[in-house]
């Protein structure tokens, strides 16, 4: 299994007795390898995810996100360090990559533009048709996603693709993953783009995902309260390495160091550090929005 | 290990800036180099021929200035079908081609002939040959330079209705486009093979192969069409009015040295038409 005296306490919360669902060992990546475009995109990651959490992975745009999540499905295998994935070695040859991707779902940035079936019922359903399920147990997996996501079966299941919305489309493309049953859901960016309606809405159709099914969750995202709102654990890339672990009120507390990596804490955040920074006695870890509404409530009864 | 990564091996419509010669040439006089290359290699019918055309366009390489590693790469996806067709023309051709030609090799109904043998070469040498050529002008000549150069060398036939302008820009975008489409593809086929899609493996007659292409097939062309539409859109709000009246940012250079290639290239294709090679 994974050596944790090399990582523990540092770049891992080891956690005795449980093994990790995903297990990723001092994984590089070189895009476009042997020609003149060739790019390090990852240098050296090491990072474990377990059974029933949620974990974000925050860091600028170029810092390796991308790339990291397409090993925990296997699109990509490495060439140097190990990727584990529920037993599962990406790094060796007769690895059974149609299991991994059973295993672990992947849903990518902007999924509304991999829907290609006229009818939202056929396009959720093509997962579960690769797999030869029988029609049944097909279409009651296509009625559980579209539920789960907040599509009603009866209503979408024969409607057309395209008279779709941004929104709507974007759930539709959600449930062609989760149709798969997956027991960890990777999202890239799952709310961007949206309306501030939707994007609320998906982002609690995420959320009961993991309570309710117990699924395991990995965030990708630039929105820092929904990464605060939605994870566990944080992990922060920059420049292809973890450079930071923990949880989001440890990680987000550090504003100085979040602003080297080109980061920022969620805005809420923001205002209750500044507050502290002028002297005003509020506790400075707000995440949330509410969050940030209580730690200033008592200084307003104070009044001016 | 990245069974996705199609831009890799793809060096037409890339641009490697080195700075060399052949970067800094003129366009125009580019443009007529290669034709006259591309010529030079058509006409050539004999292996001697083909080894210095070999030779010579390894020389264009190193002039560009670009590693044979990458100029070459453009061959991986091209050896399945080239071994092929090698392999077609040892089995198949026997003695129709060049029946007074004689025999090396006989075995079965297998009957390779000198002049077959020969064929098989030759057409290999081509193949890298002009696949050297290519990539090598692609890789030292940006898209709006190609554009320029094309345009300023039709200029001449506009008095016979030739839209030059308009070839030129169907020209450029149609390159431009090789690598953006490429990446849609790869991050559709990564898209749906995170969906349990699989596009190789399972065999099946054609049409269900061209089935199985469909979900890439079909986003890909939404992705190209809503691509194309955007760029009309772009073209339109900076008051894009085609060729006429038309003036450029950059000036071609035209110097007397830039006209040295195509002379160069021009000599060698005389000397390839007229030299008599032993074999």
């Amino acid at each position: 299994m994974i050596d944790r005296g090399e990582h523990a306490g540092t770049l891992t919360a080891a956690r005795p007795g449980v093994s990790p669902l995903i297990a990723v060992e001092n994984l590089w990546h070189t895009y476009m390898a042997g020609t003149p475009f060739e790019h390090q995109a990852l240098r050296g990651i090491s990072l474990n995810i377990y059974p029933g959490e949620a974990v974000g992975v925050i860091g600028q745009t170029g810092s390796g996100k991308s790339t990291l999540i397409q090993y925990f499905n296997g699109l990509m295998r490495p060439i140097r360090g190990r990727v584990l994935v529920a037993g599962h070695d990406l790094g060796r040859p007769d690895v059974d990559l149609a299991a991994v991707r059973r295993i672990v779902g992947l849903v990518f940035q902007e999924p509304e533009t991999q829907v290609f079936e006229r009818l939202v019922g056929d396009d959720i359903a093509y997962g579960p048709r690769q797999l030869r399920l029988p029609f049944l147990e097909i279409r009651e997996r296509v009625r559980w996603a579209m539920e789960t996501v907040g599509l009603p079966f009866d209503a979408f299941k024969d409607r057309y693709t395209f008279t779709l919305s941004g929104g709507e489309l974007r759930k539709a493309a959600l449930a062609g993953v989760l149709a798969l049953r997956p027991r960890v859901l990777v999202v890239d960016e799952p709310t961007s783009g949206l309306d501030p309606g939707a994007r609320e809405e998906l982002r609690g159709r995420i959320r009961d995902l993991r309570t309710r099914e117990g699924m395991t969750l990995v965030l990708v995202s630039h929105d820092m309260e929904e990464v605060a709102r939605l994870s566990d654990r944080l992990y922060i890339l920059h420049d292809g390495a973890v450079v930071a672990t923990g949880t989001p009120r440890e990680v987000f507390v550090d504003g100085a160091r979040l602003a080297e990596l080109g980061l920022a804490p969620p805005e809420a955040t923001q205002v209750v550090q500044r507050l502290r920074a002028r002297g005003y006695h509020v506790r400075g870890d707000a995440l949330t929005v509410e969050e940030a509404e209580q730690a200033l409530a008592p200084l307003l009864s104070e009044g001016p | 290990m990245n069974e996705f990564e199609l831009l890799r091996n793809i060096t037409i419509g890339q641009y490697l800036p080195t700075g060399s010669y052949l970067h800094r040439l003129d366009p125009r006089a580019k443009i007529i180099a290669a034709v006259l290359l591309t010529a030079a290699v058509s006409f050539t019918p004999s292996i001697l021929g083909n080894a210095s055309l070999l030779i010579a366009c390894s020389a264009v390489v190193v002039l560009g200035r670009i590693p044979f590693s990458y100029a070459l790469r453009g061959l991986i996806p091209a050896v399945p079908l080239l071994l092929i067709l090698a392999l077609l023309q040892l089995l198949f051709f026997g003695r129709n081609y060049d029946p007074t030609s004689p025999v090396i090799f006989h075995w079965g109904w297998i009957v390779v002939t000198a002049a077959v043998a020969r064929l098989v070469v030759i057409s290999a040498a081509r193949f890298v040959e002009l696949l050297l050529v290519t990539s090598v002008f692609t890789l030292s000549t940006r898209t709006t330079e190609l554009t320029h150069g094309i345009e300023r060398l039709l200029r001449p036939f506009r008095r016979l209705r030739v839209p030059s302008h308009e070839l030129a820009l169907v020209v450029t975008i149609a390159l431009r486009f090789i690598p953006t489409i490429a990446l849609e593809a790869e991050r559709l086929l990564k898209a749906q093979a995170s969906r349990g899609g699989t596009i190789r493996g399972r065999r099946g007659n054609f049409v269900a192969a061209t089935r199985r292409l469909l979900p890439v097939l079909v986003p890909l062309f939404t992705f190209a069409l809503r691509r194309g539409e955007e760029l009309i859109v772009a073209m339109e709000a900076r008051a894009y009015m085609g060729g006429e009246g038309r003036t450029t940012y950059a000036i071609l250079p035209g110097r007397p040295l830039d006209w040295l290639a195509p002379v160069a290239a021009l000599a060698f294709l005389v000397a390839m038409l007229f030299v008599r090679f032993p074999f």
